[in-house]
């Protein structure tokens, strides 16, 4: 068998594509410098809002719709420290039960959704095509239809105002955008490093656990990340399940600052709007490295 | 396939981790505790769960609330489950459907009827209204049962906003005696002199105000049957609102859409695009708080130009109610009461839902109201000769009055349809609404 | 492109012993269990928690349910009506159009900007999270407020456009006309989802292709064609089936945007918002029901179309 060894791509150093035509030439380096003014531009363009945000998070609330524009002339921290503090609870008690259901979900995630893609793409089992159509049926249906029926049955197994709601169906793969994607992470996998296993001896267990896995770094971090995220800002499950303020998680209490009827306390809204990016920013910042870290290989071990 | 060691510490692995973080996910605060409805619960007494929407301050007041009740009452538990006007309503079907209501339900009139004509919402007959201002109780009788239990008195109206009028150099109008076709020449007057996008804003999706002009007409926005008005008096108000939009003193039609779903900290008298808006009267502290000035309340305006003619009522501006279900009954209906009557629960809410319905409690808390509610205090009391008999809560499918009106008003508004085409399908929808 | 058939060769023409053929054939007759036994979790949570309520909402569609009293049967009435209901019509065109237009313009948005983020250059974790950090605000009523606002008469896009010399006089939020363009444009503003996943996806081809196809002294747009296009498919074509299942559904932007009402006159009412708006408002959750498995059979015929399709142009390594 060929062995060429093993390219780990780094993290932004150059493509492979790039690596043996470098030559700086004067005309390279005006393309560069026009590339990054447009991805600068770009980039403006693409976080404007975000930058009203923190601009509107340090102005008094009475202030933030009559003020157009980004210039700041006080910097109105009372938003964040008062802010903090000013719902039932510390704003970290509501940052905290999200961090819980966020790993909890993750962890269901991972472990649930690369058995079953595994089995969808690699071992041919009766009926899996009427399985793999389901699952993507269960994706097909609108959410607001289920959520009554689930809400009935969590119910009854005495679930409510517990965090079990938003975590268990992790762990039961029901997030079939996942099982999909790693499908077609796995299809794209070529089945000679399957065989070379195999005929190594390996059962499925191994197969999966030594040759998938690994090979599966991009797509586990997007699941990862993405779960991350998403959970992060689902509200209407902790919505109908969380009655116990205590519990609330970040999207919910982010709610309760406002209110349609009377004034809402945008400033504080905003304010913890922006504490709370802190971390799904800083998760997609670190988890980048997993996500691209690709092993260009057509060898096996 | 026999699991080998390997196999078996990570499944092993994967159950643990599930398994943990379900426990830790089940010994979630509040799990054990849990709302009230699910039986006698913890140790000995009532457990009660109290549903309400809020913001930062009702939050506050009601827990306190809540507090001073629970230690008059030992043996009784109260947990509040606050929440946001908007999502309110999702929890709570969601929760009703599953046997899962809250013992005590914070209503709105939208809503009631809803709830009320399908047997989700307890009887309140028990609770003491003897002290209530008169019509004030109405609002909460379903079918002739009393389901909700008046929280808090506004009425509609229109709020002006000063500065613009100084600015215009106008005095407020004569709220007593203007009439429909007068306010769009003030409105236009005032907005064109001020520079100002809006005369008044938000008025055609009113409910209330088209309310008070269909009863001038003669006629009933709902009745037990349906329906109270017709084409005719839905044409009428959009052909109200065209000569208003005409005479620029509504506004174009973009503004007008825009305006529909802006905040409260957006809308335009607050941000001083408007001379007068529709508002609520419990919302004048609100308002004026985020105007960053004290605004003035102004009485809708009537066929006749008599302000007594005008046909206004005293809205709720919310309600208790009680569910059906509840397994504490007495006690809903006791911290009810004890809401209502009690000059303790008023000197904690201090009118921030709405003028107290009892007159007695209302006076003895009136000297600690702020200036902004004593001055809505002082109106909900002018009006008792203007306001003529409560209306019926919207019946089911009714609740949604203002938006369909809203919807096709904008479409006539645009020249998309004629104002008698617009009228029809209105009065069409909002009648199969009524009827599914 | 000699090189790169070679490799592709490579591949496919390992000879196996007849010792290795028997293994592999032992290994398919062992894959029931095993197959089973790996989509235990997902089949336990189909029957317990998915199953039940599909069933439950299926049944419900027959029924007129108010949610707070039990369901009553009325069999086809709900699909009837739907016949005739000019607000579903309105929905369905609403919905169609965003999907049409909205889905492929953010995936070439996406495409696009992960090809360009896939060179080597200085700063590409910052671009990155720049570029996708819509994506994590997208659906936050803070942003609705925002994007509500830049799109008001005299919001932040016509100030600029009047800079520009061009006479922005229409309000693009308030008019019925324009208004679903707002939120098209939200959903490809939105775009860091697909990109990280085409990101992902294009680092996992091997670069000895484009090495090799170098050598030969292919060019660029070649390399795209003939190296990163069909690798890529498997990717594609799940994004491409994904984010037409999603679009088909959305509901959070819409809902933030317009306050739950469907914007100006309808022009941004989603089906998923119609049926939301019936469900939970109206209390129609029969009709809604019904909706919903409308909304499935639509969803199914553009995915079954996808799948048909899809055997002509992705390509599997395996």
């Amino acid at each position: 068998m060929a062995t060429p060894a093993e390219t780990t791509v780094s993290l932004n150093g150059p493509a492979p594509q790039e690596a043996i035509h470098h030559r700086a030439t004067g005309r390279d380096r005006v393309t560069s410098v026009i590339k990054h003014i447009l991805l600068i531009a770009a980039s403006v363009i693409m976080i404007y809002p975000l930058l009203w945000l923190v601009a509107s998070s340090l102005r008094p609330t009475e202030v933030i719709f009559r003020t157009p524009g980004l210039w700041l002339n006080d910097l109105y921290v009372e938003n964040y420290t008062k802010g903090w503090y000013s719902l039932s609870y510390p704003f970290g008690q509501y940052i905290i039960n999200s961090f819980i259901v966020v790993i909890g979900a993750i962890a269901g995630n991972l472990f649930a959704c690369t058995l079953a893609a595994y089995a969808f793409a690699r071992l041919k089992f009766r009926l899996r095509g009427l399985w793999f159509a389901i699952m993507l049926l269960t994706l097909m249906l609108p959410f607001h239809v289920v959520v009554v029926p689930q809400y009935i049955l969590f119910n009854a197994l005495g679930f409510v105002n517990t965090f079990v709601p938003l975590i268990l169906p992790k762990f039961l793969a029901t997030d079939a955008f996942f099982v999909f994607l790693m499908v077609q992470f796995i299809r794209g996998i070529p089945r000679e490093l399957d065989e070379a296993a195999t005929i190594d001896g390996c059962g499925h267990w191994k197969i999966f656990s030594r040759v998938m896995l690994p090979l599966m770094g991009p797509a586990i971090a997007t699941t990862a990340i993405f779960t991350f995220i998403w959970t992060w800002s689902d509200f209407f499950t902790p919505l109908i399940y969380l009655t116990d303020p205590i519990a609330y998680t970040v999207p919910v209490a982010l709610r309760s600052f406002l209110d349609a009827t009377a004034g809402s306390n945008w400033g504080a809204m905003f304010a913890m709007s922006v504490v709370t990016l802190i971390p799904l920013f800083l998760v997609f910042l670190f988890g980048q490295r997993f996500l691209v870290k690709g092993i260009a290989t057509t060898g096996g071990k | 396939m026999a699991l080998n060691r390997r196999q078996f510490l990570v499944g092993a692995g994967g159950l643990a981790a599930a398994a943990t973080t379900m426990g830790l996910g089940a010994c979630a605060p509040g799990s054990s505790g849990g709302s009230g409805s699910q039986g006698g619960g913890g140790g000995g007494g009532t457990n009660l769960a109290l549903a309400f929407w809020g913001n930062p301050t009702r939050n506050k007041n009601t827990q306190a609330e809540i507090d001073a009740y629970m230690k008059a009452n030992p043996g009784v538990t109260i947990s509040g489950q606050p929440g946001e006007f908007n999502t309110y309503w999702d929890k709570l079907a969601t929760q009703t459907a599953g046997g899962n209501a809250p013992d005590i339900i914070q209503m709105d009139m939208n809503y009631i009827s809803e709830y009320g004509s399908r047997g989700a919402l307890l009887d309140l007959s028990k609770v003491d209204v003897s002290k209530f201002v008169e019509g004030t109780v109405d609002s909460g009788k379903i079918n002739g049962k009393l389901v909700g239990i008046n929280a808090g008195i506004n009425s509609a109206l229109i709020f002006a906003n000063p500065k613009v009028f100084e600015k215009a150099k106008m005095d407020l109008p004569d709220d007593k005696t203007w009439t429909w076709d007068q306010l769009i020449e003030v409105g236009a007057e005032v907005a064109s002199k001020a520079g100002v996008s809006f005369g008044v804003a938000s008025l055609m999706g009113s409910d209330a105000l088209f309310g008070t002009f269909v009863r001038q007409h003669g006629k009933e926005l709902f009745t037990e049957n349906g329906l109270g008005f017709d084409v005719a008096e839905a044409q009428a108000w959009y052909d109200l609102m065209l000569k208003g939009q005409k005479a620029k003193a509504f506004g174009t039609p973009e503004q007008a859409s825009e305006e529909s779903s802006k905040v409260l900290d957006q809308s335009a008298i607050v941000v001083g695009t408007a001379a007068m808006q529709y508002y609520n009267s419990n919302q004048l502290e609100a308002v004026s708080a985020a105007a960053g000035q004290q605004l003035k309340m102004l009485r809708g305006a009537s066929l006749a130009g008599k302000a007594t003619e005008r046909k206004t009522w005293y809205k709720a501006s919310m309600l208790w109610s009680a569910s059906a279900k509840t397994k504490n009954p007495d006690a809903a209906i006791a911290w009810i009461n004890w809401f209502a009557n009690s000059p303790e629960a008023a000197n904690i809410d201090l009118a921030e839902r709405g003028i107290p319905p009892n007159a007695e409690v209302l006076a003895a808390v009136k000297p600690k109201l702020s200036p902004a509610q004593q001055t809505v205090a002082k109106y909900i009391s002018d009006i008792k000769s203007e306001v003529a008999t409560t209306p019926i809560a919207p019946p089911p499918g009714g609740g949604t009055i203002a938006t369909v009106l809203f919807r096709h008003g904008i479409d006539v508004l645009f020249g998309k349809t004629s104002s008698a085409d617009g009228a029809q399908k209105f009065v069409d929808e909002l009648k199969s609404n009524l009827q599914s | 492109m000699s090189a790169i058939s070679e490799l592709s060769t490579i591949h496919r023409a390992k000879a196996k012993t007849p010792e290795e053929k028997r293994l592999l054939a032992k290994e398919a007759g062992r894959d029931n269990k095993a197959g089973y036994l790996f989509l235990l979790p997902w089949l336990i949570g189909l029957v317990l928690i998915i199953g039940g309520p599909m069933i439950a909402s299926l049944y419900l569609s027959f029924t007129n349910y108010s949610l707070i009293q039990a369901p009553k049967w009325v069999g086809l009435d709900n699909y009837l009506r739907m016949l005739s209901d000019p607000r579903l019509h309105k929905s369905l065109a609403v919905t169609f159009t965003y999907v049409i237009v909205g889905v492929p313009l953010q995936l070439i948005m996406a495409l696009a900007v992960a090809m360009l983020l896939n060179e080597g250059m200085k700063g590409l974790p910052f671009y990155r999270s720049v570029f996708y950090l819509p994506s994590m605000l997208g659906s936050s009523v803070a942003i609705a407020v925002l994007w509500r606002q830049m799109f008001e008469v005299d919001g932040l896009v016509n100030q600029v456009l009047r800079k520009f010399g061009i006479p922005a006089t229409n309000s693009w939020i308030g008019d019925p006309q324009y208004a679903l363009w707002t939120i098209i444009l939200l959903h490809v503003w939105t775009f860091g989802s697909p990109m990280v996943i085409f990101l992902a996806g294009l680092r996992q081809i091997p670069g000895m292709y484009y090495e090799a196809a170098s050598v030969d002294g292919a060019s660029k747009w070649a390399q795209f064609r003939k190296i990163t296009l069909p690798l890529l498919s498997p990717i594609i074509f799940f994004n491409l089936v994904l984010q037409i299942i999603n679009a088909f559904q959305a509901f959070t932007q819409a809902f933030v945007v317009s306050n739950g009402t469907g914007g100006p006159a309808d022009s941004t009412l989603f089906y998923t918002l119609y049926l939301y708006q019936r469900g939970f408002v109206q209390f129609q959750m029969g009709y809604a029901s019904a909706m919903a498995w409308l909304l499935v059979v639509i969803i199914a015929v553009f995915t079954a179309i996808n799948f048909y399709f899809s055997k002509r142009w992705v390509f599997y390594g395996d």
